[in-house]
């Protein structure tokens, strides 16, 4: 190889005959149409296309079947006025969790126009909403399934077994966690979309480990031998 | 429906000393206000109204009573750090979010107890002067955070709260604000920037000690739910009374939760300092499972350094120098502090010698890594790498040097963050290694490649590429 690279010369152009095209295109040019797809058969969630729907990921999930449409109904109204009124006048912005989880609480996750109606709600720019979803692992954005399993993960409770009672309810819930990348996204929704499961940190009751959550119960001493009888308590 | 199973009628262990506990597991024990009522509920929330606040603050420091929430400070003399000359409001907040693995106390008293707490917030608002107090639970105890609001219904429906409480002239409010799953909102100063409804971020001390600027800038006061129960002990039995419960500077009783390798784990109200390793884990808890042996204990929660149960201490300094071995350590602040680890939040974790040091080190520095915030650098970018090496290690990939690099790092969190998060997440992986390095280094292989999968790629294309 030889060690002497030439470098190229920059080209000079010459601009002086370059006339400029107009912006406006000409009249025998044909104009592209903007091509419309055919949504006639997709099933909407969310018919109004809001801004934060364009940049807030909210990924549809087979779960979203188990959870009404946010729709701002009077006693959503009711019970987030409620809410405003634990904090002082100039600190309405304190509302935003107990606001989110009103909604998650209402609609199962929250989405992009919950955000706006939380922002709107309070007087402060959506960003600031977002920023607090995107923050705490207890504020999802896509839908769970129906039963959502949430087993400790932390020291105790994996002493006590909680691994294998989670594959244990992949493998009766037809959850596919091997190929999810459970950083990013830690909820993972069954095909049918009647469970999730996700890890938590613990759970404040590491004597009776191994512990989960399933909506908003709580069970001890859930061996993986007792995951067939935790569902099946719920589907009777 | 949840299927806790709360153990009503189960004996405490004569061992034990129950005051806060002291209605957890009763027979015909409800968490009911007329239950509550029925057995002389909020007669030390009327006795502190009739005292001036001063004197209920000097009561509580003569008392003694240190935190219960992780640090041990002192309550009656934060209650002092607010400045006299503020005429800003001033907040109390019940630091409800027990996350610390290893813990599971404030959970008994606010599902079992609620009207306890509520009356220890009443004594402790009047104290300090706040009208208004919160109390910011997790969200994983969603039933809690119902059964506290119900219990405050009832407590304002008794004039115990609200306006003018009793004819006192005394106001106060308490609501109840649920957090969403994040360990560090547990941390005072990211509790109170979750309550500004903002991400969790720590705030940096000084300036930020929250009795000086805390809640919308205002003098505030942080209190975990176990250290507000005592105060309507200490009402109760005068602080020179309560001080001579447990040992001289650790009085009071203290709920130390086991968990982990023992036949019988569980909740046990103790004097601090009165009872030993050994009481607690063979007497109480029924020692180790069959054919086993204990083999390390953290003792303070997750946070706090792992304990080798053959190890020999040096307590005390100069002439009062005492040998004690592990099992003859008493469960205090002052003596576990000086045996290098801390009384934390009470979460005993029991390892035996089934399991492995490694697998341990890697679920705790998984904790870590989740729950860091992400504010300060040394805390974000080291939890994650202890968590990729551990993981090396625990895979068997790793080489003997990456003990020492886990070392290092540990070493390059401590002391350099914002909250004291980055010590909880380091100390645990530094005593680890200090007392489990053998069977660290034991796991790892000379002969193991530690390049990535692209490092490996781009150096087998150097090397094809002719010179
Ligand atoms: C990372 C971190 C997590 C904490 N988590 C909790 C917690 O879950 N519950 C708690 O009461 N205190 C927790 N604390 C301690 C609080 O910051 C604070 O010291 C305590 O609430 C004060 O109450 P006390 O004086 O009654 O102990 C935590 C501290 C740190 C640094
Ligand atoms: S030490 Fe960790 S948890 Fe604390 S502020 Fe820094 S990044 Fe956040
Ligand atoms: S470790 Fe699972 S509840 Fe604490």
């Amino acid at each position: 190889m030889s060690s002497k690279i030439e470098a190229p010369r920059p080209r000079s152009i010459d601009r002086s005959k370059l006339s400029y095209v107009s912006p406006s295109a000409p009249k025998d040019r044909e104009v592209p149409k903007p091509r419309l797809i055919d949504r006639s058969d997709v099933e909407y969630i969310r018919p109004v296309l809001t801004v934060l729907e364009k940049n807030v990921h909210s990924p549809v999930t087979p779960g979203v079947v188990h959870f009404p449409q946010f729709k701002i109904t009077p006693t959503l109204e009711k019970a987030a006025n409620k809410r405003i009124a634990q904090y002082p006048d100039d600190q309405r912005r304190s509302a935003v969790l107990p606001l989110l989880h009103e909604v998650q609480h209402r609609h199962g996750f929250i989405s992009p126009e919950s955000i706006e109606w939380v922002a709107e709600k309070l007087g402060i720019a959506a960003i600031k909403v977002v920023e607090v979803v995107t923050f705490y692992p207890g504020f999802r954005q896509k839908a769970p399934g129906k039963l959502h399993f949430r087993v400790c993960r932390t020291l105790s409770c994996a002493m006590g077994g909680s691994y294998e009672l989670m594959g244990k309810l992949c493998e009766l819930t037809g959850i596919d966690r091997g190929s999810a990348d459970t950083h990013k996204d830690p909820i993972s929704v069954s095909p049918c979309g009647s469970y999730s499961v996700e890890y938590a940190e613990c759970l404040a009751s590491c004597g009776t480990a191994p512990v989960c959550l399933v909506n908003d119960d709580f069970h001890e001493g859930v061996t993986p031998e007792k995951a067939e009888s935790l569902i099946t308590q719920y589907e009777s | 429906m949840s299927d806790i199973t709360y153990l009503p009628g189960k004996e405490p262990h004569e061992n034990e000393h129950r005051l806060i506990f002291k209605n957890v597991d009763r027979k015909g024990w409800d968490p009911k206000i007329r239950t509550y009522l029925a057995e002389g509920g909020y007669e030390m929330a009327m006795k502190a109204l009739k005292m001036k606040p001063q004197e209920v603050i000097d009561e509580v420091k003569a008392s003694g009573l240190r935190g219960r929430g992780g640090a041990g400070f002192p309550t009656g003399i934060k209650w002092g750090f607010i400045p006299p000359n503020n005429t800003k409001p001033v907040y109390l907040i019940c630091n409800c979010d027990e996350s610390e693995p290893g813990t599971f106390k404030d959970r008994y008293i606010v599902h079992q107890d609620p009207h306890q707490l509520i009356e220890g917030m009443v004594i402790s608002a009047y104290a300090v002067g706040a009208h208004v107090a919160y109390i910011y639970i997790r969200e994983e105890f969603p039933e809690a955070a119902i059964i506290l609001e119900k219990a405050i219904a009832d407590a304002k429906k008794n004039g115990f709260l609200g306006k003018d409480i009793q004819g006192s002239g005394f106001d106060l409010e308490i609501y109840v604000h649920r957090g969403a799953a994040a360990y560090i909102c547990g941390e005072e100063t990211g509790l109170i920037e979750s309550l500004e409804g903002k991400r969790p971020y720590p705030r940096i001390k000084p300036p930020y000690f929250p009795a000086a600027i805390g809640l919308y800038m205002a003098p505030t006061i942080v209190n975990n739910v176990e250290s507000l129960c005592h105060v309507v002990h200490i009402l109760r039995m005068g602080g020179e009374e309560y001080i001579k419960l447990g040992t001289p500077r650790n009085s009071g009783t203290r709920i130390v939760c086991v968990s982990g390798d023992v036949k019988n784990p569980g909740y046990f109200e103790i004097e601090v300092g009165k009872v030993t390793f050994q009481e607690l884990l063979y007497d109480m808890c029924g020692g180790p499972k069959d054919g086993r042996t204990l083999k390390a204990v953290i003792p303070g929660g997750s946070s706090s350094k792992i304990l080798r149960c053959n190890e020999t201490f040096q307590i005390g300094r100069g002439d009062d120098a005492e040998e004690m071995t592990f099992w003859q350590l008493p469960l205090d602040f002052d003596t576990l502090a000086a045996a290098g680890s801390m009384a934390g939040s009470g979460g005993v974790i029991v390892m035996d010698d089934t399991r492995r040091m490694s697998w341990i080190l890697n679920n705790i520095t998984h904790f870590y890594a989740h729950e860091s915030c992400g504010q300060c650098t040394p805390c974000r970018e080291g939890s994650t790498w202890m968590k990729k090496v551990s993981d090396r290690i625990e895979d068997g990939k790793a080489t003997p040097s990456d003990v020492q690099v886990l070392e290092d790092i540990a070493y390059q969190i401590d002391g350099k963050t914002v909250c004291a998060f980055g010590e909880a997440s380091a100390w645990p992986v530094e005593a680890m290694i200090d007392k489990f390095r053998d069977e660290l280094v034991g796991e790892t292989s000379d002969d193991n490649d530690t390049r990535s999968a692209e490092r490996i790629a781009q150096e087998q294309f150097l090397s094809s590429v002719p010179q």
